[in-house]
């Protein structure tokens, strides 16, 4: 839902609560001036008045147009300052931009997702999105990796989803803690647990451009062809009209033909992965 | 004790050897079981012996010193670990320890060794899984690595 008037003009949200995901990930609730709509995957641009602008793909869910929830890592100047903002502020959204994940594509089949730290925040959303529409699924297994435990976010996610029908959820960490008692290793290691009907299955794959890399290799050792893999491309989009070229990947704008895309679409592009 | 081959039809690593490839296993195999937290063997140990894990959850790592290990992958049901039973020189390249109460097929390796010479059929099939087994390993070795490398 682009502002009409001027594209590059905000609409204001007002910052509700803030949730504290990890040591360096929190969730921003945000209530928008008016409703506010988006499909899962695609991002939208957050700005905070004097500092700057981000793009996030929303961790909400795309059935609820009042609220809106973006999940935030520092990383840098402007996800710093946003994480020391306090319930209360004004902040901008632009957007919806890009195409999201194509959810009638995955109806009839099994839905494998791999996530991999922050990653997991897109694919809440799209989470959410399947569970609206489980009737239509055979089957969805989210696998996800995180550095250590404490750094696993969403933590009552996967008790809730292991209680629905047709999710299952594995985690695995790094980094070995005292008292955890998932697995531990990289996210890829997951998939020795699980079974899929391969042919009839589709993998999504969102995290750190590193996991993304080994994930897409593996699902293809498992068989997946490369129509059935959906990677959530996150290359620093700024514009979000295919006009700046900053997120330019081979002869794709990210943020207008992604960020969702098949590895068909990506596999002759290079540097892919960085 | 020993496993039944009904025992090793309900382990995906024995998926596809025949009845009476299950049943030579069947008799160079034990069941073992460990306690959480117990080692079932050390880095560098000599082995003797391949595992299968039947139930249960196993944490694979290395130590840079004994007090010190580094924890680096769990070994899932179904999974073969202590592959370097079987080859030149038969040294653990790695500890393994008991994350959950785990009960696991212990094969002897010498005699699964003969078994491999003398029946072509079953030495490819087995040889095939190991080389899954290390591969996979291996394919998640490199991206660890390249993990530690880009944080």
């Amino acid at each position: 839902m682009v502002n009409e008037r001027n594209i590059y003009k905000p609409i204001m949200a007002s910052l509700t609560d803030v949730i504290d995901e990890s040591p360096l990930i929190k969730t921003f609730v945000l209530v928008p001036e008016k409703g506010f709509s988006f499909k899962t995957g695609q991002f939208i641009e957050l700005s905070v008045d004097g500092i700057g602008e981000a793009p996030f793909t929303p961790s909400s869910s795309p059935l609820i147009t009042e609220k809106l929830e973006v999940t935030v890592m520092k990383t840098g100047y402007v996800t710093e300052c946003m994480h020391k903002l306090k319930p209360g502020v004004l902040m901008g959204i632009r957007g919806p931009f890009g195409r999201g994940y194509p959810i009638e594509n995955f109806y009839g089949k099994e839905v494998l997702i791999l996530g991999g730290g922050c990653g997991l925040a897109p694919i809440r959303s799209l989470l959410y999105a399947l569970e609206s529409v489980t009737d239509k699924l055979e089957k969805v297994i989210l696998c996800y990796g995180s550095k250590t435990p404490s750094d696993c976010i969403y933590k009552p996610l996967f008790a809730r989803l292991n209680k629905i029908e047709k999710f299952e959820t594995y985690r695995t960490v790094d980094k070995f803690e005292e008292g955890w008692n998932e697995s531990i290793g990289v996210v890829t290691s997951l998939l020795n647990k699980i079974k899929m009907n391969i042919e009839k299955s589709v993998a999504v794959v969102c995290g750190p451009p590193i996991m993304m890399k080994f994930g897409t290799i593996r699902l293809l050792e498992m068989g997946y062809q490369e129509d059935q893999i959906y990677l959530s491309m996150e290359k620093n989009m700024s514009c979000g009209l295919g006009k700046c070229g900053h997120c330019m990947m081979g002869e794709f704008f990210v943020c207008k033909d992604g960020p969702v895309f098949t590895y068909s679409e990506l596999k002759d592009t290079p540097d892919i992965w960085k | 004790m020993k496993p039944t081959s009904d025992d090793l039809k309900k382990i995906r690593f024995f998926d596809n050897y025949s009845d009476k490839q299950l049943d030579t296993i069947v008799r160079m195999s034990s069941v073992k079981e460990f306690r959480v937290k117990e080692i079932l063997f050390e880095q560098y140990d000599e082995l003797s012996e391949v595992y299968v894990l039947f139930e249960g959850s196993l944490s694979l790592g290395i130590s840079l010193a004994r007090e010190k290990r580094i924890h680096l992958g769990t070994i899932e049901e179904g999974q073969l670990f202590s592959w370097s039973a079987v080859f030149s020189p038969f040294i653990s390249t790695a500890w393994v320890m008991a994350l959950a109460p785990a009960k696991v097929i212990s094969i002897d390796a010498k005699k699964l060794n003969k078994e491999i010479e003398k029946d072509c059929d079953f030495g490819f099939k087995t040889m095939s899984k190991i080389a899954q087994t290390i591969s996979r390993r291996l394919s998640d070795t490199r991206f660890q690595l390249m993990n530690q490398m880009t944080l």
